[in-house]
This record gives C-alpha cells, structure tokens and sequence, in this order.
C-alpha cells in the first residue's frame, strides 16, 4: 500500500473556502458530458488506428487516381486516365467508402460507445451526474453525442479530403457536374449514418453494468445479422443469375439482404446519394451490385432502431444504486 | 429560515409506501436524519434531489420549489450518496473538476477549485491517481470533494463514515463539523449511527416507518420530562432520600451513589428543597445536574412511538 493509504493526509483547513463566484446558467450540460467523452475517445489509440484503416478505400482509390493521372500527362497519352477515370462514377466511389469503413466505424462506436453508459452503471457515476444539474435528457445526448461527434469525424475527414482532392484534379471528368449537391448528399449520409451507429451503442451501453457486456452484445448483433444478410445476398445473386431474375421474391430479398446494422446503414447512404452502387474502382465485376431497397424499409430500419436505441436509453438511466 | 419545507410528501416503490404523508422543517444548520435501516431516510433525501417523484405532497428546498425547480435545487445542494461513486477513467482532480463543471462551474474554476476541495479533504498527492485505485476512506473523502466542490449551500451526506476504521471516522466528523458550524454550509447527515450525528449535529429528524417520528435540538429530545435532577452523593444515604421525599420530591431511581429526584416545580426549586434534605440528613452532596437521556434512549423511546414528536417552535406537521 502506498504511504499515503497507510496515513492518510492529516484533515486541516489550510486552503478551503466557500465558493462564491457565478455558475453558469445549468442549461447546455449535456455539452460538458459530451465534452469528456471526446476527450478520452481520441486519447485512445485504438481509435486513432481505426480511423485511418476506416479510410483505405479512399487513400487506395486516391492513390490510383494519383498515379494513373501522374502517368498519363508524363506519357502524353490522357486515353489511360481517360480510360479508367470515366468508367467511376463518383458518388458510387463515397458509397464504396462508407461500405467498407462499416466494420471499423462499428470498432469504433465500440471503443468510445460500449463503456458510455454501462461503465457510469458500474461505477455508480449516475449519482454524481444526477445530484448536479443534469437532467436524464441531458445525460442521454451528451452520452449520445461524444459518441457521435467522433464518428462523424472519423467518417467525414477522408471523405470531404477526398472530395477536395477529386473537385480540384478531376472536375473535368464531371466530378462536380455529376452532382453539385454530392457534398452536402454525402455528410448528410453520414450524419445519419453516425447517427445510427451511436444511438445502437448508446442503446447497448445503458443495458448493461459492464462496457464489455454492452460491446459483446453489440458485437454479437452486428456479426450475426451480417452473417444472415450475407446468405441472403448470396441467394439473391443466385436468383438473379438464374431463372429468378422476373421471381415476385426478388424485390423482398433485396431488401430482407439490407437488414443488417451495416446494410442498413449503406442503404440509407445509397438512398440519400441517388444511387444503387456500381462496380468497385470502377473495374468490371461480374458479381452484379444489389439495388438500394425500398424507402420504407430504410426509414423503418434505421428510423425505428435508432428512436428505440434512444427510448431505451433513456428508460434505463435512473439514480439508483448498484449494489455489489 | 429554513432550508427545507417538507409538505405531506407520499413516496411509493409499488405497493411498498417509503414515505408516508411526511411533514417536516429542517432549518439552517447541522441537521442529522435518524432512522434504523430501511426507514426512509435515503429515500427522503432522493426525493428532495428530485430522483424519484412523489405520489403526493410536495416541499420546498432553499426556498425552491421541488416540482418546477429540480435543477436550481441541485444546484444549490451537494450529495454525498452512500455508494460509493466515481467517473470511470478519471483521476481524482479531473473528477471533482469535472463534477465542478456539471454543477455550472467555468472550466478553469472548477480545476482551480477541485484542488483546493481535494486538498482540504485530505487527499494531498493522491489526487492525481485513478480514482478505482482509491481504499474506502479516500472515496469517501472524494465523495465529500465532489459534493462541496461548486460550494453548496445545502449538503446532503447519505452514511458518511460508511466504511470508515475509527481514525477515518473521527477525520470526517470533524471534517462535517467544520463544513457545518465553519463555513456557513447547512448539512444534513442521515445516519442510523447516533454518536456520529450527536457529534455533528445541533438537531434531528427521526424517521420510522416513513413518517416523522421526532424533530427538534437534540438537547431537548434528551431532555426528561418533568426535569428531574440527579445528585451524588459522597456515600449512599437513605436518610437524604426519605428527607428529600418527606419535603415533596420522587425517587425516580437510584444507581450507587446518584440519586434522580423530581420536584413539582422549577430546577431551581427543586435544588433548595434538595439542599435542605442534605442538611437535615447530614449527606454530603458531590454533584447536581439535570438529568437527561442518552441519544440512544430518546431515540428508541421515539421510535417506540411512546411519546409525541418533540417539535420547533414553528413546525408545521
């Protein structure tokens, strides 16, 4: 034990006195809760690692870009740049960024999410921020919203890097004709896509007393609603190779093939952007892409989740004691 | 002034009634909430935070009202709970700090301030390190830190020696005693220990069952009726007893060499007619005082439901 337990500090009024300056008006809390969070979030380096692996589509699909256009203007020859250029279509490139940032975007939402609520549980923190002026509302958004910031960060950065990289060297490929609203599209996209993604872990979080069990548990959904989606996109893709191609079922696996939290996730993305996806880089695949599912679909999915995620939340965090 | 006006507060948990129709004033001060376990004290304390809701009933705390005002009141209040708390992750100055800005502390204020809070607290250097490192008699004290940080003017300590070896008990009753007689802080200490609240406080409120059992000074829960007095003697002398009975007192009893007699009327009178019994049975008498009870016996007797609630002048019930 150290010195200081065995002999406690003597108690002596050397430095205290009443505190008789202004508190602010107790409005805003949640910004203080939100505040810590994103403190300790980026002082992780898990999370740091996350974001930039987040981001490979990007930083692989720039790269190409780089090179490929490096190459054409130091050969004379632009059909190669040509070439490749104009088989992308830009918004689909954000799509396929998003996509494959899913698992990572969920890594992270379980580093700074998991613990947010289950850990103040455990530690019976909801006594300290409830006996202040915290309502339960300001503690569930500022929980929800040092997750979400974060995410978004992570989310947004490569992609608005990569916008600006594409508006200044690709603009006459069409990169802004295309769509002159994809930028304001694709952080919409991924305002709500963070915003599903926090509501999920925020949701988990306040279930348990412990932020392993609330990540286990989202884990555990995350995994096996993927792993059945993927059969189902496994059949669909059979079915359209086939005779399936006119099967009534068609339309209804297309969308049970989104009910995952990634799918459903990139469907709203895919729905907000226009867009039913296309090839990867640009390259011919012969796997065909799944159209976006239906609008009802995507806004009971993600709509649905993401205000029962927030109910429960907020149904969950109570002043009470845990004992034991 | 009061700091509290408790109404006809009712506080259900189901069909299990925690607070039962209870009235009360607690005025400024130190002001320690008896009760045996389970008798609503906790429960009393939540509702005035605005944790639980009541069924009925209503109260004001520092003049604010418990309904509409739930977030000025916390403001003005510092909770010391029972449990032990803490925010994960955090050293004990980025927690009190930290709780400071909760409370609508300016940043740079609350870190100066939760300094100064640990260091009276008697958490020196231990105040960089993890709070989860803590023993028991360091999370108490940061429990304190936490509560007093943005200077409370009510504050409210649920067991706060719970757990504590004597030495870190005797540390936090002084600590409360200082806060509360001090520095102008009303404290209110629920406990069922009575020597930790007859050390700290000035008054009490019993609780039993949910309802008010007893509210006053602790000197006059103790304090007998009919005022008897007790004498001792230097030897036993029934001759001084049946003098002092023959001149219109009662024995109320006898315990070696102290004797309890009660007069019909005043100490003082009381105390002549002693004096001449003594002289008339030639006994030597070593001490007079008015006798009382012990806190214990006033509380059980008021628990015991057998004698009305002692109340302030001014108390509504």
């Amino acid at each position: 034990m150290s010195q200081i337990e065995s002999s406690p500090s003597p108690i002596a009024d050397l430095s205290y006195r009443n505190y008789d300056l202004g508190l602010q008006n107790p409005r805003m809390r949640w910004w203080v809760i939100s505040k810590l969070m994103i403190q300790l979030a980026f002082k992780r380096k898990a999370v740091w690692v996350c974001s930039v692996f987040s981001a490979w589509y990007y930083i692989v699909l720039a790269i190409i870009m780089f090179f490929v256009e490096q190459m054409s203007s130091a050969s004379g020859n632009d059909q190669m740049s040509k070439s490749f250029i104009s088989r992308l279509i830009w918004k689909d490139q954000f799509v396929h960024g998003f996509s494959y940032g899913q698992l990572l975007f969920m890594t992270i939402a379980l580093y700074i999410g998991a613990g947010a609520i289950a850990n103040d549980n455990r530690a019976n923190a909801l006594l300290v921020y409830l006996s202040k002026p915290v309502t339960k509302l300001d503690y569930v958004i500022g929980k929800w919203v040092g997750v979400f910031i974060p995410l978004f960060a992570v989310s947004a950065v490569p992609a608005v890097l990569f916008y600006l990289y594409g508006i200044m060297s690709f603009r006459s490929y069409g990169f802004f004709t295309d769509d002159p609203w994809l930028l304001p599209k694709v952080l919409l996209g991924l305002t709500f896509g963070s915003s599903f993604l926090s509501s999920l872990i925020v949701g988990f979080s306040s279930m348990f007393n412990q932020g392993r069990m609330a990540g286990a548990a989202y884990a555990g959904l995350y995994f096996l609603t993927n792993f059945f989606t993927q059969m189902i996109t496994i059949s669909w893709v059979m079915m359209h190779r086939g005779e399936g191609t006119e099967s009534p079922l068609l339309p209804l696996i297309t969308n049970v093939s989104y009910l995952s939290v990634d799918g459903l996730n990139i469907a709203m993305f895919k729905t907000i952007l226009g867009t039913n996806g296309s090839a990867r880089l640009g390259m011919p695949s012969p796997i065909p892409q799944i159209p976006r599912p239906d609008l009802w679909v995507v806004l009971l999915g993600v709509g649905g989740l993401t205000l029962l995620s927030l109910f429960i939340a907020w149904r969950r965090v109570r002043a009470v004691e845990v004992i034991g | 002034m009061t700091v509290a006006t408790i109404r006809n507060l009712t506080v259900r948990y189901g069909n299990f009634t925690a607070l039962n129709e209870f009235s009360c004033e607690i005025p400024e001060g130190a002001t320690g909430l008896l009760g045996p376990n389970g008798a609503g004290k906790t429960t009393l304390i939540k509702t005035l935070l605005g944790f639980i809701t009541a069924a009925s009933g209503n109260a004001d705390v520092m003049g604010i009202d418990l309904i509409s005002g739930t977030r000025q009141i916390r403001q003005l209040v510092g909770l010391m709970p029972e449990q032990d708390c803490h925010i994960p992750g955090l050293s004990a100055v980025q927690f009190v700090a930290y709780a400071g800005e909760l409370a609508g502390m300016p940043p740079e204020q609350a870190l100066r301030r939760a300094h100064e809070v640990l260091e009276y607290c008697g958490l020196g250097e231990a105040r960089y390190r993890n709070v989860e490192t803590y023993s028991t008699g360091m999370k108490q004290r940061i429990k304190l830190a936490q509560a007093l940080v943005h200077g409370p003017k009510l504050l409210l300590l649920d067991e706060p020696t719970n757990g504590l070896d004597p030495q870190g008990r005797e540390d936090m009753l002084d600590l409360v005693k200082t806060i509360s007689h001090s520095k102008g802080v009303n404290v209110l200490v629920s406990s069922h220990l009575l020597p930790d609240i007859e050390r700290v406080c000035d008054r009490v409120v019993v609780v039993m069952k949910g309802q008010l059992r007893a509210s006053g000074l602790i000197k006059d829960l103790k304090r007998i009726e009919g005022q008897p007095v007790d004498i001792e003697l230097k030897e036993w002398s029934q001759g001084f007893i049946s003098a002092a009975v023959a001149k219109g007192l009662t024995h109320v009893h006898s315990h070696r060499t102290t004797v309890r007699l009660q007069g019909p009327g005043t100490p003082t009178e009381t105390q002549q007619i002693v004096f001449q019994a003594a002289r008339e049975s030639q006994a030597q008498i070593r001490g007079f005082v008015l006798a009382e009870r012990t806190l214990e016996e006033a509380f059980l007797t008021a628990i015991a439901g057998d004698t009305p609630p002692v109340l302030n002048p001014g108390v509504t019930q």
